[in-house]
């Protein structure tokens, strides 16, 4: 078992004094021979979007699937604000909102009718749901393209009223299952800006997700799942400090570099220093904190630095130190 | 039941969109009763002209030209023209204007109250060997009747020990001919009531295509889990029962609609007589019911929509060919009218045709109701019951 933080263990802060809205804890699920999910574990906080992150076949899909009460589970607890939620107890459900990986729209239907029945199996009737539609239709940029059928719709637009759809009642726990899969560059980042809005605005959020861009964009904090498994869990910068957390910092500077490269060295959280031709390149932790000091030591020797390019180590290199494989080529 | 009202209401919505399904259950159907019947119009519709020579002008004849000859015309069966002799009645007949001559020889009546021999010649057109042919029947079943008569005027002469008089045997005849039958036929058995060609045509139509509408409820069961909203529901407040409710009243509620635009568009436009409302209603919701169970227990058994589909179309049109729903099945021999019995289409004519006929009641449709209800119910049960697995968590 490879080394894990917690937000808990970790002190992230800004979650222990936060109402914990979904507690996962030990959930198994086999497939025959295939143990798909082995013992997950994790908690999601009032206002916090939680990311797993993983490739392909991981278990996130199975994981969110038990989640919602939508797939048996062999083991295991659901809790949303201490509620149990099972695949019978049905009315517990309402409070979460899911937006499945495929697009489970009725496309002969208008945009607004999609949102009527769905809202109306919530509930949802009258002046209120005429409300709740047409909040939820101006959140996903669709007001002005209601009342048209969804199978004319774009991609994007379809992939935006399907995060609409989980949205509509307001649930305290949202669950989105790879929602921008397949989606083009800009109607991604439309839906990630809405995304995070909602982040933003205090629901609770469980994101799966294969693309470490999305995680580290979105997420509180990530959990890296694997075989079933989660293999570490925090926010990026834990998880990144797993890999210990070093940073590369390129400084493109005139002057004395030796004498430059020098003082660098004195500076406490540098580790190692390069010199270049009219470059210094240096290996820190914690590249941000450190560099107004390692600025001002080597500006104090009459360096002048022309540039600077942090290269901060990432998920993907976590994910490469946790399974031995790239995250990418996993996903692919 | 408010999900399922919900549900049900969504696929009408879907329903109306879907131009298919208003063309198979709707268009169809009509368009090919309208063609039915308007190719079995001449057909079905029989009208006589026939001209009768009573050279006669005695009790007997008269009583055959009044009152036989008479209903006839007054049923609007065949138009009947006396004429004077038989010269004349067999000119009308060549020369086309009549398709039959009545000829009554004179000395008929005298020959029919002596207790002789005494017949009726039918001159018939070689075109019109159908009414020909009723006229032989017109014929020969009054001669039936004159035989009894004979029988009677004979009974009569020897309980007197002479010969009647002419004034006696009419006064006889006269007696026979308006006496109360001794038994009277009030009403047929309903298994015999028949529909009219056009009714037929218009419910045997309805009934194929219906099947056809049955299947939406389950086909859009598997298009709706290969989509991935029934999986939207499940992971809502919404229990499996709750969608497989609202996908029966949904498809019930499809097909009825389709039965009654087409009993009120056959109705109007090629005047189907489909009998009385409520009857007409029990009937069809019945049959609708069976339709939906003899569909959804077929394509339980399939894995996509396109098998679904294509296995109840396939079922469809076999059952409605045991049925009697391209021919009558009273038309066939009769192991395929027991055969018929297990098919939904045969009780559902039947169903129609005994609320047809003099002194039908909506009760006489009470057995084909109680059979289509519990097709449905049987059916239906067993196929929603292996259709929890399209709705089933995983």
């Amino acid at each position: 078992m490879l080394s894990r933080t917690t937000a808990d263990a970790a002190g992230s802060a800004g979650t222990l004094d936060r109402r914990v809205v979904l507690e996962a804890t030990d959930l198994r699920k086999r497939y025959g021979d295939l143990e798909a999910v082995k013992g997950v574990s994790f908690r999601i906080h009032e206002g916090e979007t939680f990311g797993l992150l993983g490739p392909n076949g991981a278990g996130k899909t199975t994981t969110i699937s038990m989640v919602c009460g939508l797939l048996a589970r062999d083991a295991g607890e659901v809790l949303l604000d201490g509620d149990p939620i099972d695949v019978g107890r049905v009315a517990a459900k309402a409070g979460i909102g899911y937006v499945p990986q495929e697009l489970a729209l009725y496309p002969d239907l208008t945009a607004r009718e999609n949102l009527a029945f769905f809202g109306g199996l919530y509930g949802l009737g009258g002046s209120a749901l005429r409300s709740r539609i047409d909040d939820v239709l101006g959140t996903i940029g669709l007001a002005d393209r209601s009342r048209e059928r969804v199978d004319r719709f774009s991609g994007g637009m379809q992939r935006r009223l399907n995060i609409g759809i989980g949205l509509l009642h307001q649930p305290r726990l949202l669950l989105l299952d790879e929602p921008t899969v397949g989606v083009d560059p800009q109607s991604r980042n439309s839906i990630l800006e809405s995304i995070a809005e909602l982040g933003r605005s205090g629901m609770a959020i469980l994101y799966t997700t294969h693309y470490m861009e999305e995680a580290e964009r979105l997420c509180d904090r990530i959990a890296i799942i694997d075989a079933g498994e989660i293999q570490a869990e925090g926010t990026r910068r834990e998880l990144i400090g797993l890999i210990g957390g070093r940073d590369t910092i390129r400084l493109t500077a005139t002057g004395d570099l030796s004498k430059a490269a020098e003082a660098a060295r004195a500076v406490e959280g540098v580790v190692q220093v390069a010199a270049a031709e009219d470059a210094l390149e240096l290996v820190v932790v914690d590249a941000r904190g450190l560099l107004p000091r390692l600025l001002a030591a080597i500006d104090a020797l009459g360096a002048n630095v022309r540039g600077v390019e942090i290269v901060e180590p990432d998920l993907e290199a976590v994910f490469l130190h946790l399974t031995g494989r790239a995250l990418r080529d996993s996903a692919d | 039941m408010r999900h399922a009202l919900l549900i049900a209401a969504k696929d009408l919505r879907q329903r109306v969109r879907d131009r298919s399904i208003i063309l198979i259950a709707v268009v169809a159907p009509l368009g090919l009763a309208v063609i039915f019947s308007q190719l079995l119009a001449g057909a079905t519709e029989f009208h006589a002209d026939y001209v009768v020579a009573d050279l006669d002008r005695g009790t007997v004849s008269t009583a055959f030209t009044s009152d036989v000859l008479g209903s006839l015309q007054a049923s609007g069966v065949a138009t009947i023209r006396e004429v004077g002799s038989e010269t004349e009645a067999r000119a009308a007949v060549e020369s086309e204007e009549a398709d039959a001559a009545f000829i009554i020889p004179a000395g008929f009546s005298e020959a029919v109250g002596g207790g002789t021999s005494a017949s009726i010649s039918i001159y018939g057109a070689t075109q019109s060997g159908l009414a020909t042919s009723v006229a032989e029947s017109v014929a020969t079943r009054f001669g039936d009747g004159v035989a009894g008569i004979q029988l009677a005027l004979a009974v009569a002469a020897e309980l007197r020990g002479r010969a009647l008089t002419l004034e006696e045997v009419g006064a006889i005849v006269g007696a026979a001919s308006t006496a109360d039958p001794p038994l009277e036929l009030v009403d047929v058995d309903a298994s015999l009531r028949q529909l009219s060609w056009t009714t037929y045509f218009s419910a045997s139509m309805a009934i194929l295509f219906l099947f056809f509408a049955a299947q939406v409820g389950i086909v859009s069961l598997f298009e709706e889990r290969r989509g991935g909203t029934i999986a939207r529901m499940l992971a809502g407040p919404i229990s499996p029962s709750s969608i497989l409710l609202g996908k029966a009243i949904g498809a019930f509620v499809t097909g009825a609609l389709a039965m009654g635009v087409l009993i009120v568009a056959t109705t109007l436009l090629i005047g189907a007589e489909w009998g009385p409302p409520l009857g007409v209603a029990l009937v069809a919701g019945a049959g609708v019911l069976a339709a939906i169970g003899v569909a959804t227990v077929v394509a339980s058994f399939a894995r996509t929509a396109e098998t679904a589909g294509a296995a109840s179309s396939a079922v469809a049109i076999t059952l409605a060919i045991f049925g009697g729903s391209f021919t009558p099945v009273s038309q066939g021999p009769e192991i395929m009218a027991t055969l018929s019995l297990l098919t939904p289409h045969a009780w559902i004519l039947r169903g129609l045709a005994d609320l047809h006929g003099g002194g039908a009641a909506v009760s006489d449709a009470l057995l084909p109701v109680l059979v289509l209800v519990a097709i449905g119910l049987v059916t239906g049960g067993l196929g929603f019951a292996r259709a929890r697995r399209l709705v089933a968590i995983r």
